[in-house]
Formats: structure tokens, sequence, C-alpha cells
């Protein structure tokens, strides 16, 4: 249990983990006053995204390949 | 314009850790990618009681409408019959990912709570129509003080465009039988 062998499953919680960094940016900025928070926010955002569209772009070129999104395919990086 | 009352705060508190720790523990992806969805919608909701306007718009148009569009769209791609329920199994592995995630949780907590931030209240903005303008004063830091970074996420994206196509093309175009 708590492991997941879906590709697309571990990127989700790439972008949990992402969001989490953006709410404790935007939380510090509101407590402090301060605008960088935010700015920072906007940077991780666009990155983040860009990031999970390259990532699902190879989740699609695996599938091609495998035939399977299991990562236990392809963790020796063979192939 | 005012502060967020603790009720509400509470409320979409619970919601996203619900619905976070749904994204990891569900067996079907789908429903994986649901959980996700709501854990966006909320969080952009809870920016906009953290007062950070643009941040919640973005987080609306950019995560919960395209993020989580792309998501779905591959995972419909995918055949799932065989992904549903691929867990590991294992009591020793389980116990040590669930210390870790409290060591985790616990560094944090730790550090937030005894760094030296300091107490003092933060000035709040004068007057309403500064106020209402917060994209205005995002949109001035961001083009003095990051314009670099700026310029630089534009790069970023484009080449992030190009290798998206580079990688996930058919050979022989969008008409030949792979």
């Amino acid at each position: 249990m708590l492991l997941r062998r879906n590709v697309i499953v571990m990127l989700m919680s790439i972008e949990i983990m992402l969001n989490a960094v953006n709410l404790t940016f935007v939380a510090f900025a509101h407590y402090r006053g301060d605008i960088s928070g935010n700015i920072l926010v906007f940077f991780v955002m666009t990155v983040a995204a860009a990031e999970a569209g390259v990532g699902l772009a190879l989740a699609v070129a695996i599938f091609k390949r495998f035939k399977d999104v299991n990562i236990k395919l392809f963790e020796q990086l063979k192939g | 314009m005012m502060d967020m009352p603790s009720f509400l705060f509470y409320i979409m508190t619970f919601v996203i850790l619900a619905a976070a720790s749904s994204v990891v523990l569900l067996r079907n992806p789908i429903h994986s990618a649901l959980a996700l969805a709501i854990t966006m919608i909320t969080l952009g909701f809870m920016y906009f009681g953290l007062e950070a306007y643009f941040i919640a718009g973005v987080q609306l148009i950019v995560y919960a409408g395209a993020v989580m569009v792309m998501f779905v769209m591959v995972l419909m791609l995918f055949d799932l019959k065989k992904e549903v329920g691929q867990v590991t199994k294992g009591t020793i592995g389980a116990l040590m990912k669930v210390l870790c995630g409290m060591a985790l949780s616990g560094i944090i907590t730790w550090a937030i709570r005894y760094s030296s931030i300091s107490t003092e209240l933060k000035k709040p903005l004068q007057n309403p129509a500064e106020q209402m303008a917060g994209v205005k004063i995002l949109a001035v830091q961001l083009f003095t003080k990051y314009v670099f970074a700026f310029e630089l996420l534009g790069a970023l994206l484009l080449i992030i465009a190009v290798g998206v196509v580079a990688v996930a093309r058919s050979r022989g175009g969008t008409h030949a039988r792979d």
C-alpha cells in the first residue's frame, strides 16, 4: 500500500507537491505583507504546468512502446 | 477584501487534505484525477481567502482548467483495466513510508515554529483602490525587479512546446498508421 506503480499517478503526486509549495509561498506573502511570494508562485505555476506537459508526453511515448504504464517495466532504464 | 473567517479556513483545509490523500490512496487513476481536480479548485479558493486574487485566478485557469484536462486526456488513451489496483504490498514498507511522512511533517512544523520570523503585524494596505489593484502591484514587480526571470520563462515555454511535440509525435505525421 501507499506506493503507486502508475506513471500518471506519480505525475499527479508531483503536481500536489508543487501546489503545496505554492500554498506556502502565498501564505507567507500574506503573513508578511510582501508581494514577492506571489511573484515566485507565478513562476512555479508556469514551470509546473510545463513540466506536467512534458511528463505526459513522455507517458504517451512510454505507452506506445510498452503498451502499459507500470513503472516496473522500465525501472531498469533498458530498452 | 477582509480576512478569511476561521471556519472557512478549516473547512477548506479539511477538503484539501482529504482530496490530496485520496489522489494517492484511491485505486482507479480516474478517481485520483478527480480528487486532484477537487484539490486544485479548493486551493484556488484558499488563495482567494489569502488575498492573492490574481494567483487564485491563475490557479483556477491554469491548473484546474489546463493541467487537469491534459491529465484526463492522457488517461483516456490508456487501457485502464490492467492498471486498477497496482500497488505494492507489505507491512514493513508501509510502516517506513508512514514514518517518513510523519518525520517530514515534523521537520517542517519545527522549522516554521522555531524560526525567527518577526511577529509584528503586516501593514494593511491604505486604501481599497490600491488593494483592488493587486494585479498592478504584481505587474510592476514582475516587469522591473524580476524581468530577467520573466523573459527566461518565456524562452523555457517555447523550448517545452517544441520538446513535447518532438517526444509525442508519430512517424509520418497525423495520417500514418503506427
